[in-house]
């Protein structure tokens, strides 16, 4: 009796720090994919969408759980370091006068989920795996500026990084096309940087991470843009040559075409 | 997002797509005003550029490229018409180069302090302002002098100003003039300073200082500054294609396609037309656009928190 009350904690032990550690070990596995892992710009270049999609895999022995079971998944795009200004009326013209620099924040992120982030998990556990808008982490660089001052320029910011199609959020975007399989299209805007792109997706149950998988989406400039590119970036002295020597010809070549007399 | 727009091309350096025709039109209606008044139309070229969503270090270094084509096939229509001193051109381009290498080295101070932005619109406003009602005045006077019947007042021989009294005097033939260096010297070098803080070629400047202050004849100025212009455009274009590596090549020969093809017709159209009218147009257009900037710095933005991007995401 003993014996097994023991075996019984333990388990319940295991199952706990299992439960707390996110580990994936546990009953529902996650597998997803992207539907390509390069994203190539070439010329016509107007943006595109990624399909990220996934199954919710469980063991034969695994009793369905009867709590819902939510999906996120989060494209998290290369980290920069950004300054947001505020412009204020100094001597009668507006210049920018304040600013926050922001160290390693996502050039480009946007999360989708299947229901209500507040409704996945509590903001405990979004914000450790930085989910959501408001729960990237946007410390300013050596501020002393007051909350109320940090939150204006740190709302300030999201808000123009989502005008620019750079950054956002939607709640019940991802699809269950059967009970276990789900699918999702982020939309990559014509501005996206380049890089290397994480796509995370995670699965929640009851409030609880129960799995995440991870996977990484190439951003690149193929064909004559990356020739170009790197020109400009190996070479300058050749590129600038080239430029001068292309611009000289199209003005030569103008007054070829134009001459009259 | 448009989606499937068949006219819109990608540009590798700014690394955004935009549109051809857009382009090509604003390559166009600059390059048709370069050639009638003897401008690279830099000063309107970038501003537009910046409006439409380049990144300004993009606008900037990419509109020297653009200068470089439009003010080549100008050169050529003036070259053909003998309407270049070359002597002076090559003075006023070699004192323009000392000029921008010391702009690019305020460049980068300002730069360093932030407010770089600040003062590129304080000194639009300021010289745009300047020079657009110095132009506008005179332009009237001279048309009104027409008007009313008196005869032009013309170059006289024995007319001298202060300028003509300096030292180190060179003859320029094609000019017809016998002048000290220095003002051409002080010229060319200011102008050099200016265009490469403001990102512009000057030419607009440069017409004005080389008429009022070294009264080189009117058939000659036009010719002789655009050529100047393409000296140290094209300094400038191999400079920023070192140091700030954001001339855009593809972004360049759009804006030239339209800007040459304008500028035929602009320098056909001037031609035909008065000096004064030309100075008349051309200083309302100056005048404009340092409106335009002044505007920006005087009117409560509708934004007041802007977003910039220090350090690029490692590539």
């Amino acid at each position: 009796m003993r014996r097994a009350l023991h075996s019984l904690t333990t388990l319940l032990t295991v199952l706990f720090l299992a439960l707390i550690s996110g580990a994936p070990a546990l009953a529902e596995k996650l597998v997803s994919a992207v539907s390509s892992s390069h994203v190539a710009i070439t010329s016509n270049f107007t943006g595109t969408q990624i399909l990220v999609y996934g199954e919710i895999a469980r063991d034969a022995e695994t009793v369905s759980r009867t709590g819902n079971q939510d999906v996120v998944v989060v494209v998290e795009g290369p980290l920069e370091r950004v300054t947001t200004w505020r412009k204020d009326r100094i001597v009668g013209l507006w210049i920018n006068a304040t600013s926050q620099t922001y160290i390693a924040v996502p050039s480009f992120y946007a999360v989708h989920a299947t229901d209500d982030l507040r409704n996945i998990a509590s903001d405990d556990w979004l914000k450790q795996y930085r989910i959501g808008l408001e729960h990237l982490p946007l410390a300013a660089l050596g501020t002393r500026a007051p909350a109320l001052e940090r939150n204006a320029f740190k709302a300030a910011f999201l808000r123009s990084r989502v005008q620019h199609g750079l950054y956002s959020q939607m709640s019940k975007s991802i699809n269950f096309l059967s009970p276990t399989l789900f699918s999702t299209t982020v939309d990559l805007p014509a501005t996206i940087p380049t890089g290397d792109y994480k796509v995370t997706t995670f699965l929640f149950s009851g409030g609880v991470l129960l799995d995440q998988q991870e996977q990484v989406l190439t951003v690149a400039k193929t064909g004559f843009e990356q020739v170009t590119f790197n020109l400009s970036r190996q070479h300058p002295a050749v590129y600038g040559a080239l430029a001068i020597i292309l611009a000289l010809f199209t003005g030569w070549l103008a007054g070829v075409i134009f001459k009259k007399d | 997002m448009t989606r499937g727009a068949i006219l819109q091309i990608y540009l590798p350096i700014a690394e955004l797509p935009i549109n051809v025709f857009m382009i090509f039109a604003m390559g166009g209606t600059v390059g048709f005003l370069s050639g009638l008044f003897g401008i690279g139309g830099g000063f309107l070229l970038t501003p537009l550029l910046i409006f439409s969503g380049i990144p300004p270090a993009v606008s900037v270094a990419t509109v020297t490229t653009q200068i470089v084509a439009s003010s080549a096939s100008g050169v050529l229509s003036y070259w053909r018409k003998a309407g270049i001193d070359f002597k002076l051109a090559g003075v006023l381009l070699c004192s323009g180069i000392v000029g921008s290498a010391i702009g690019v080295w305020i460049f980068g101070i300002l730069r360093s302090l932030g407010q770089l932005d600040l003062v590129i619109s304080l000194a639009y406003v300021t010289f745009l302002g300047t020079i657009g009602v110095l132009m506008l005045g005179e332009s009237m006077k001279a048309i009104m002098r027409r008007k009313s019947g008196k005869a032009p007042a013309g170059r006289k021989p024995g007319q001298h100003n202060w300028v003509h009294g300096l030292p180190f005097k060179v003859r320029f033939r094609r000019s017809k003039l016998y002048v000290s260096v220095i003002p051409i010297f002080g010229i060319g070098s200011s102008i050099g300073f200016l265009g490469s803080v403001l990102g512009i070629g000057g030419g607009f400047m440069m017409v004005p200082a080389l008429i009022y202050l070294l009264r080189v004849p009117a058939n000659i100025v036009i010719g002789t500054s655009l050529l100047q212009i393409l000296g140290t455009m094209a300094v400038a274009t191999f400079l920023h294609a070192i140091n700030t590596q954001s001339v855009d090549i593809v972004l360049a020969l759009t804006l030239m396609i339209g800007g040459v093809i304008g500028a035929q017709f602009g320098a056909q159209v001037g031609q035909g037309m008065r000096g004064e009218h030309l100075r008349l147009g051309l200083g309302l257009l100056v005048l404009l656009v340092g409106l335009r900037f002044a505007f920006n710095l005087i009117v409560e933005p509708e934004d007041l928190y802007s977003v910039s991007v220090i350090e690029e995401p490692v590539k």
